[in-house]
Parts: structure tokens; sequence; C-alpha cells
């Protein structure tokens, strides 16, 4: 077969490099967009995700994992009851200020439990052993949060709500949502830094499920016994702790904006080109019609050059997104691209370059063959 | 055998609420094997016949029958008429710039409907037909004109169509090149029984025709 779909698109090399950088571009920004958006959100539920719990029960109404308000502690003992439960435990997330070493302060969220290495948390230990919390006076804070509270190693101190701790250890990949630091410390010492708030109070309920056991059973029998508590999947609880975020911050506008913004972008660039294209080989088009071509000849050549220019520039914008990858992971973010985002965005590039064609077919469909025989 | 009837072809240019009528009945045979010119001044309707006759145009009254079979107007119909019983040949060449002799013969081909390798090789016949094997790969911006009509010539000749339509085939032409083309056209036509009308309004082209018809202000001379 002779391409001829190809041919015109290469005729005019400047004008397809700018059809293909066009789609790429928006390609490369939708991309890295929603990339950008689920590496925010990623923050909002690292927690969650890698607890090793199967329900949280919660205090009514809370609105994500970070801002937890506090409930008797005692009413583990309720879940401990229930059949099904394997093992539950108290956590208590709160804010505290961690003062640095020119005296400024910065919040931190602290993350307290009394048996860490039983719920997995931190998942990622660099230097120390966990197990040092219990003996009181001492903290783990995240790599990550060398940012915000400058340089320090295990074995330095630092001041918390005026307690002077040492840092026992590091872990890594610890982060929130809101960018604050997170960090571990003793389920009591937490209680008596802080007694106003949390003596006698937990925020959550960790639920270890026994192998077997029905989630959904459970979940409501819990529901039973503490009436005036929300209980959830880990699954459901992430979703909700998105939820906030998304709906309470500008990213998932932001993030609607930027796909909006590159679909426009791509759209415009490659109908305008391709518009333009078709009405400068409109004789041809004609020509094709004159010698036997039906519209359906026609219509497969601007179909065709609409699937390469989204395929290359496809191509491209996948290149520059992942090109940008490290850039983006040298400013603490991250850029997630699934394969079902890339695939979306596959199909969805392919769709409305083949739509943006169709501008061009009305106008093509209608040429009059007699044209071929005017000068 | 006749291979394309017209009888009292008429044509009225409709626009806005001008009427221009340009054809008022036109009758004639065109006959396997045989070379016919049209002659007739400018705006006598020469072009608008062929294209009707070439069923790029739906006439607006009158019976064409190619191949002993009826002409509809859906344009659908005239398009698989065109597709498999027409060859044209125009003043501008009218060849793809962007692909190359061959190629450009090629493609007519896989438009008929003959793909692959097959087609490569009807076309490399039909170039060597027209004497431009040689200038195969040569895109039309580097053939002169005379080669470009040749390239033209070969792929109107694609797939066999029983009428072969060519409107002022040499008036781009200088005439010792454009009579070189008509008599190389002219013999094809003739080796392969094909039907050949040629449009023109320089008498000097008569020189190869069988028949000459003329026509004036949208009429036949008899
Ligand atoms: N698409 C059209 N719409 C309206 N009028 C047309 C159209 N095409 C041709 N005409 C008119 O029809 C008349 C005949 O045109 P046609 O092109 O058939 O003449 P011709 O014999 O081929 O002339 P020439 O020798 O100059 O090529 C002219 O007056 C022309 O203006
Ligand atoms: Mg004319």
């Amino acid at each position: 077969m002779v391409d001829l779909a190809l041919k015109i698109l290469l005729h005019d090399k400047l004008r397809f490099t700018i059809t293909v950088a066009g789609v790429a571009f928006a390609v490369a920004l939708v991309l890295s967009q929603v990339g950008l958006f689920f590496g925010l959100l990623s923050n909002a539920t690292l927690t969650i995700r890698h607890a090793n719990a199967d329900l949280w029960v919660t205090s009514h109404n809370t609105p994500n994992v970070d801002f937890a308000h506090q409930f008797p502690e005692t009413y583990v003992n309720r879940v401990r009851s229930v059949p099904g439960v394997a093992r539950a435990g108290n956590l208590i997330v709160t804010f505290m200020n961690i003062t640095l070493p020119n005296g400024a302060e910065e919040g931190g969220v602290f993350y307290a439990l009394e048996d860490f290495g039983a719920w997995n948390l931190p998942w990622t230990v660099k230097e120390g052993d966990i197990q040092d919390l219990r003996r009181g006076e001492f903290i783990f804070l995240d790599e990550s949060a060398k940012r915000r509270l400058g340089d320090f190693a295990t074995g330095d101190y630092r001041e918390v709500q005026h307690n002077r701790l040492r840092i026992a250890g590091v872990s890594q990949e610890a982060k929130s949502f809101t960018t604050t630091p997170v960090s571990f410390i003793d389920f009591r010492r937490a209680q008596e830094m802080n007694p106003d708030l949390l003596k006698g109070n937990t925020s959550y309920i960790l639920v270890k499920l026994a192998p077997g056991a029905d989630a959904a059973a459970v979940k409501a029998e819990l529901h039973r016994r503490l009436p005036f508590n929300d209980v959830y999947t880990s699954n459901e609880w992430a979703t909700k702790s998105e939820a906030y975020w998304i709906k309470n911050t500008g990213i998932g506008l932001n993030a609607f904006l930027a796909v909006f913004l590159g679909v426009l972008v791509g759209v415009v660039v490659v109908a305008q080109t391709l518009y333009t294209s078709t009405m400068e080989h409109i004789k041809e088009f004609g020509t094709v019609k004159a010698i036997g071509g039906s519209n359906a000849d026609i219509y497969r050549i601007l179909a065709r050059q609409a699937t390469i220019a989204a395929v290359l520039g496809f191509l491209l914008g996948l290149g520059l997104a992942f090109a940008q990858k490290p850039a983006v992971e040298a400013m603490n973010l991250k850029l997630i691209m699934p394969a079902s985002t890339i695939s979306v965005v596959a199909v969805g590039t392919l769709l409305l370059c083949l739509a943006s064609a169709m501008v061009s077919f009305r106008k093509v469909a209608n040429v009059d063959p007699g044209l071929v025989f005017r000068s | 055998m006749a291979v394309l009837e017209a009888r009292d072809i008429t044509k009225t240019y409709q626009e806005g609420v001008q009427e221009t009528t340009v054809l008022r009945g036109v009758s004639m045979d065109l006959h396997a094997g045989e070379v016919v010119t049209l002659e007739g001044p400018s705006g006598s309707g020469k072009t608008t016949l062929l294209q009707i006759l070439g069923c790029i145009l739906s006439p607006s009254g009158g019976d064409l029958r190619i191949q002993q079979k009826p002409v509809e107007g859906r344009s659908s119909h005239l398009a698989a008429v065109r597709r498999r019983n027409i060859g044209f040949v125009f003043q501008q060449f009218n060849l793809f710039p962007s692909l190359n002799a061959l190629e450009n013969v090629q493609y007519a081909l896989n438009l008929k409907g003959l793909k692959g390798p097959a087609a490569k090789q009807e076309a490399r016949a039909l170039l060597d037909a027209v004497g431009l094997l040689d200038r195969a790969g040569y895109l039309p911006r580097d053939l002169s004109g005379g080669q470009k009509q040749r390239v033209a010539i070969a792929r109107a000749l694609a797939c066999k169509p029983a009428v072969l339509l060519a409107d002022e085939p040499t008036a781009n032409l200088d005439s010792a090149v454009g009579a070189q083309i008509l008599e190389l056209f002219r013999d094809l036509a003739k080796r392969e029984n094909r039907a050949l009308l040629v449009v023109t309004h320089d008498p000097k082209v008569r020189s190869i025709a069988d028949r000459v018809l003329q026509i004036h202000d949208g009429r036949l001379r008899p």
C-alpha cells in the first residue's frame, strides 16, 4: 500500500513537527499534573496503607487521619472481645511542637503506639531500633523531616512540647499530606506530654482480623458495641482521608484544570494543523476522488494522519513526563503514573486526535472533485 | 461496441438565483478502441461534459449509460462507476507531489482495489509502457511537464478502465512534446482497446482522432 497519508504529513516536516509537539506537550502536561496529584494524594494515606491493620476505629466524623479526635482508650477492650478480632491496639495521632536548635518551632504530627512492631509503623527504619521508644524519653524522626527540622542524627536531643527527648532512630518515607513531618513516640509518653488532651484517651483503635474472619460482620459488631465511633476498613479510611484533601484543597481542581488545559491545547493544535494541512492539500483530495477514491478512502487518510500524530505525540509526551521525574523528586515531590492512567491518556489522545480530524473531514467529504479541472 | 452512451444530456448550473445552462441536449457514443476529440471555444461546455461523462458531475437531464448500465445520480454510485470504468488525465497533471512516479501509479491501483506487490509490479509495467521506468523514483517536482503527463497517463490506465478522458492534456506542454504525448496516449488506448476522448481547443490535436466532435454553446455540431 502506498501510504499517502504519511507522505503528505512528512511533506511538510515543520508542520508535522508542530503537530507532534502539540500532542506531546498536552500529554506531558496531563501526565505530570495527574502524576503530581496522585503523588501528593499518596502522602495523605501512607500511614494507613502501610499499617498492618484491617479496620480502623475512629471517633465519630474524624475527617482524615491527621486531624484526629480523641475517645477513651479503654474502648480497646470492647474491641478485643469481639469475635473475629485477632488483636487491637490504641493509636494516638497528635500535633506537637518541635523546637529547632535555632529556637524556632515546627509542628510535627506524632504517631504514638504501645507496640510499633505489631503494626508495622514505621515501615522503613533507617537507623535505630523502634522498640527503644518504649523506654520513654525517645522519639523517632523521619528522614524527610530534615527539610523542615534541619539536619539531625540518632543520638541528638530535640525539645518536643518543652520535653527534652533523644532521637532513638530515623525512619524513611513517613510523610503526611500537609508536609508536616511524621514522628513516632511511645503511647504513654505522648499522653504524659499533653495530659489535658490525651490523658486516658486514644485517637484510633487499630484492628487486625483473625484469619478467615468476615470483615463486614466484625465491622457491624464493632459498630454495635461502639455506637459513638466510626469503623472503616483501611481502604475506606484511606479513601475518606483522600476525599477530604481533594475536597478541601485546590489539588483536585488544579489537576482537573491542568487536564482540561492539556486537552484543549492538544485538540486545538491538532485540529488546527490538520485542518490547514488538509486545506492546502485539498486539490489532492479532489484528485483522490477523481481517480476513484470514496469518502471512506478520504477518511482513512485523515484518520491515519491523526493516528500517526497521536502515537508519536503520545510516546514523546510520555518520555517527557518520565524525564521530569528526577527533577520533581529532587523537590521532595512524587510523580505517580500508574499503568491505568497511562492507558487512559493513551486512548484519550487517540480519540481526541481522531475527533480533531473530523473537523477536516467535514470539509473534505464535500470537496468537489471538479476542482481538479480548474487551475 | 459502445462503451459509453450519452443521450440528451443537459446541465444547468445554479448559483443563488442565477441559472446558467451550459449543456443543451448532448448525445454521443464512445466505442472501444476509438479515439475521439472534442473541440470548442472557451466556455462552450467541454469540461462540463467531460465531468458528466466521467461521473464526477451528475447531469440536470438526459441518460448516461456506461458499459450498457445506466448511471444514476447518487454520489456513492457515481464514485463506484468512476472507480471501475473511468481513467482521467488533467491539464494540470494533478500528480501527488509527495509521491514519486511509481507511487503515484501504485496509489491509483491501490484505490481501485489492487494491493501489495502485485500493485507495485503493475505500476512498474504501466510506467514502462509510457517509457518512464527509469524515472520511477522521481518526485513530480523533478520531472518535466511531458514526463509528468506520462505518469498521469500511466495512472489513468491503472486497472484498465473502459473509458479514458483527457481535459486539454497538452495545454501546459510545448507543442512538440504535446504531440508526442498525444501519440503515445492514442497508441496505448488503441493497443488496449480503450475508448479515448480528448477535450481540446487546439485544432492540431485532430491529427490523432478517428472522429472529431465539435461543441458550440452547449450543443454538438452535426
Ligand atoms: N461549477 C460551476 N458553477 C457555475 N458555472 C460553471 C461552473 N463550471 C463551469 N461553469 C460555467 O459553465 C460554462 C462552461 O464551462 P466549461 O468549463 O465547461 O467550459 P470549457 O468549454 O471547458 O471552457 P475552457 O475551454 O475555457 O476550459 C462557463 O460559462 C462557466 O462559467
Ligand atoms: Mg475546460
